[in-house]
């Protein structure tokens, strides 16, 4: 019998592929970390009906890897997956383990790492700020902002974003043992607590911090505020009209805690582990085509030439994680909204949010640091050595809530899946793109200050958590 | 010889004796550091006057150990921490492995070291490669190198102190060695003498190869050796060490006495260090032919 209904979706499909709709790459994507690409179906006018935005960066395996490892390793191998937000990592992979083995850790050790957490997250933003300028113009102008350009006022405020940075990164060397891959948490707590000196030093430091993230938010909320009026942006020499709604979409939000992070050791844990599938990426993601359009005056060497073959369902380096069978965004407005009713949507409104936790990062430590005792205990009495039992982690990274799942039994690792910010966000920034032409695409994936590396995992489960696909070398 | 000319200006030396600006024989002129001192109380004294004036916010010291004589990396940030750690403890203690734990958990950021030879090399070595020290390479504000022969393990110290000497290590008031002895001085006065031939198999084999005896890298590198009882000899290297050291001489933390009008002087120093650095020198050679046809490399040297 004939499929009529299936005959006449797929002469539409293909009538608009071909026909209507034309497709554009932009590959690689720049000013954020890690590797990704963009490929964008258009329409005439060039805006975009259907927008994939997919990592590239090859698969790292470290779910792998950790298995038969000891707990205590595999936090740290964990983290070096990236080098933006490997705290993150750290303390979601140590407390993914605590959360198997049922292990609670002293007041202390807790509150240094919140205030680690709260250092990586001020240098995470300042770095952010830098990344992001260059697509946005001083307020009452025409011209776009270079943060390395040597002219006031642009260099106090690359000097004040690189001081926060320094702020940001010396404390968490002092709290973690290192700026980058932080030694100090363990499994059970910490190995070492901070001294007096060292805490009136991160105190010092906090409090530096403070004014100048005031200043710089409220540089940086003028400078949004003024790109929200605006009519058109500057792209490769032309001038593209900028959709009120840039970068709105109808996806939910995700968030464990406003600050620090949730576990399933938490008496109201903040994330359920039975609310999180995963869609493999050739469900999700459109399929072979060719590019039809390109345009060589693309910023850094324009866009892919015409006839370049696409596939992104095949191209993807990630799984698709859904939570309640849907795409949802995580990041600080995820934060906000769940947790301090903000109502700005869009692109726009994620870069506000992000600015608002500049002070937030700061308050939180400079509270965490009144509270902690240096005499205090920092390692647990007793850390058990796992049953086996299911632990989960959900610490809100820089950029969104960063989950780690780990099955620990005598000591060794038996399961381990990392669900990083930028997977929950893929799909939904994806969705996130349609309506918006597509040479400002880039600017709404920069919105989700995207950590692309260690976002490339691919173990796909389905609803009763078995694995269904993984892809360790492609 | 050229050894004994101007005291104040800078010298190519010898190779034995390293670069250095400045060699006087010392003392410190505080009576309690002096008293609980191995020697001239050097070490204690100068690290105390940084601390007061701010050039280091801590020292790491070889502080009390667990067991009685065996001493560990301690940060040092009172006057009160840097005495209860005065003397020298002739066994391992491993000084660089706390120096970048002395800028985090510590959250020091002018730090002082004291430490033998080999532990200076590193300190310098770490400075120009920070491979796992990020951040530590300028808060190195004052190294302090002691004069080293050689070292022993705990073990090796406790047999001579406690088989040898037959004393127990809780017993034991102050160790030395000088005049040709090893000397071990009881709590209740009793003093024993081992000849230094009976410590020379307990030596650590590592420091066979040693080819530095005055801590040639150090700021300030002292040790007993050349001056009288109660004196040590100080060579005064870098300019951070010579701006510190003017500073506490301008400060009069220090006696001190031309090296040229003490017995036995820098001559004693320099046999010393001659007879180390040519003892040695057969060792690493040995070993450059150890085994067939590979041999051990020479530490000094890289890769070929």
């Amino acid at each position: 019998m004939w499929n009529y209904t299936g005959i006449a979706k797929r002469t539409r499909e293909y009538h608009e592929a071909i026909i209507l709709s034309k497709i554009v790459e932009i590959s690689p994507t720049t000013r954020h970390e890690g590797h990704s690409k963009l490929v964008l179906k258009v329409d005439d006018a060039g805006i975009v009906e259907r927008g994939d935005w997919l990592s590239i960066t090859p698969v790292r395996g470290v779910e792998k890897l950790a298995i038969g490892k000891t707990m205590d390793q595999v936090p740290k191998i964990a983290s070096r997956v990236c080098g933006i937000c490997p705290i993150a990592h750290t303390l979601a992979g140590i407390e993914s383990m605590e959360g198997s083995i049922r292990c609670e850790i002293p007041k202390d050790a807790k509150l240094l790492r919140i205030i680690l957490q709260c250092a990586n997250r001020l240098h995470s933003i300042a770095l952010h700020n830098i990344l992001i300028l260059p697509d946005f113009y001083l307020p009452g102008t025409d011209t776009k902002i270079n943060p390395f350009s040597p002219q006031e006022p642009v260099r106090s405020v690359a000097k004040r974003i690189q001081r926060l940075r320094e702020i940001g990164q010396t404390i968490g060397q002092i709290a973690g043992g290192e700026a980058v891959h932080p030694s100090n948490p363990r499994v059970g707590g910490m190995y070492k607590a901070c001294t007096q000196q060292a805490k009136t030093k991160m105190y010092d430091l906090a409090k530096e911090g403070l004014v100048l993230a005031h200043e710089q938010m409220d540089l940086m909320l003028a400078i949004i505020n003024n790109m929200k009026k605006r009519d058109w942006v500057e792209v490769g020499g032309k001038q593209i009209p900028l959709p009120k709604t840039l970068g709105y979409h109808n996806q939910g939000y995700m968030a464990a805690h406003p600050v620090y992070a949730s576990s399933n050791l938490d008496e109201c844990p903040g994330w359920d582990p039975k609310r999180w599938t995963d869609v493999r990426p050739w469900d999700w993601y459109m399929g072979e085509g060719e590019v039809s359009l390109a345009d060589p005056s693309y910023p850094i060497g324009g866009t892919s030439p015409v006839g370049t073959k696409v596939n992104p369902q095949m191209e993807a380096c990630t799984g698709v994680p859904l939570y309640d069978g849907a795409p949802v965004e995580v990041g600080p407005r995820a934060r906000l909204v769940t947790f301090k009713n903000f109502d700005e949507k869009g692109t726009w409104g994620q870069h506000i949010a992000r600015q608002l936790e500049y002070t937030d990062s700061l308050y939180a430590m400079i509270n965490a640091l009144d509270e902690y005792n240096p005499n205090g205990k920092v390692l647990a009495d007793h850390i058990p050595q796992g049953d086996g039992s299911l632990g989960w982690a959900a610490n809100e990274a820089p950029r969104g809530c960063d989950v780690h799942l780990a099955k620990v039994k005598d000591g060794r690792v038996l399961y381990y899946e990392m669900l990083v910010p930028t997977t929950w966000n893929f799909p939904t920034c994806s969705r996130a793109l349609t309506g918006a032409p597509w040479q400002v695409a880039e600017m709404v994936v920069r919105g989700y200050d995207p950590c692309v590396s260690c976002a490339t995992h691919m173990i796909v489960v389905d609803e009763d958590k078995r694995i269904v696909a993984q892809k360790l070398i492609k | 010889m050229p050894l004994m000319r101007h005291s104040n200006e800078v010298r190519e030396m010898a190779g034995e004796l390293g670069k250095y600006k400045l060699c006087v024989s010392a003392r410190s002129a505080d009576k309690a550091i002096l008293k609980k001192a191995q020697d001239g109380g050097i070490v204690t004294q100068l690290f105390k006057f940084a601390l007061e004036e701010g050039i280091i916010d801590g020292a790491i010291v070889a502080g009390p150990g667990d067991e009685p004589w065996r001493p560990r990396p301690f940060i040092a940030t009172t006057v009160e921490e840097l005495m209860s750690s005065s003397g020298t403890k002739y066994n391992i203690s491993p000084q660089v492995s706390w120096i970048k734990e002395a800028t985090r958990s510590f959250g020091l950021d002018k730090i002082g070291i004291v430490g033998t030879p080999c532990q200076m090399q590193a300190v310098r070595k770490g400075q120009l490669y920070p491979v796992g020290l990020r951040d530590v390479p300028d808060k190195i504000k004052l190294a302090i190198g002691i004069f080293c022969m050689e070292n022993f393990s705990y073990q090796s110290v406790k047999q001579l102190v406690e088989d040898h000497a037959a004393m127990k290590m809780e017993a034991v008031k102050k160790m030395e060695i000088g005049k040709g002895k090893f000397w071990v001085y009881g709590q209740r006065g009793q003093v024993v003498q081992l000849p230094l031939k009976v410590t020379h198999k307990y030596e650590q084999p590592g420091c066979h190869v040693c080819l530095d005896y005055v801590a040639n890298l150090a700021d300030v590198s002292t040790g007993s050796v050349g001056s009288p009882d109660g004196w040590s000899t100080v060579f005064v290297r870098t300019r951070n060490g010579d701006d510190i050291w003017s500073k506490a001489i301008a400060a009069g933390c220090f006696e001190t006495k031309p090296i040229e009008q003490v017995k036995p002087g820098l001559e004693l120093v320099t046999k010393l260090a001659t007879e180390k650095i040519t003892k040695n020198q057969k060792t690493v050679e040995e070993r450059a032919k150890f085994g067939v046809n590979k041999g051990l490399r020479n530490p000094y040297l890289g890769p070929k």
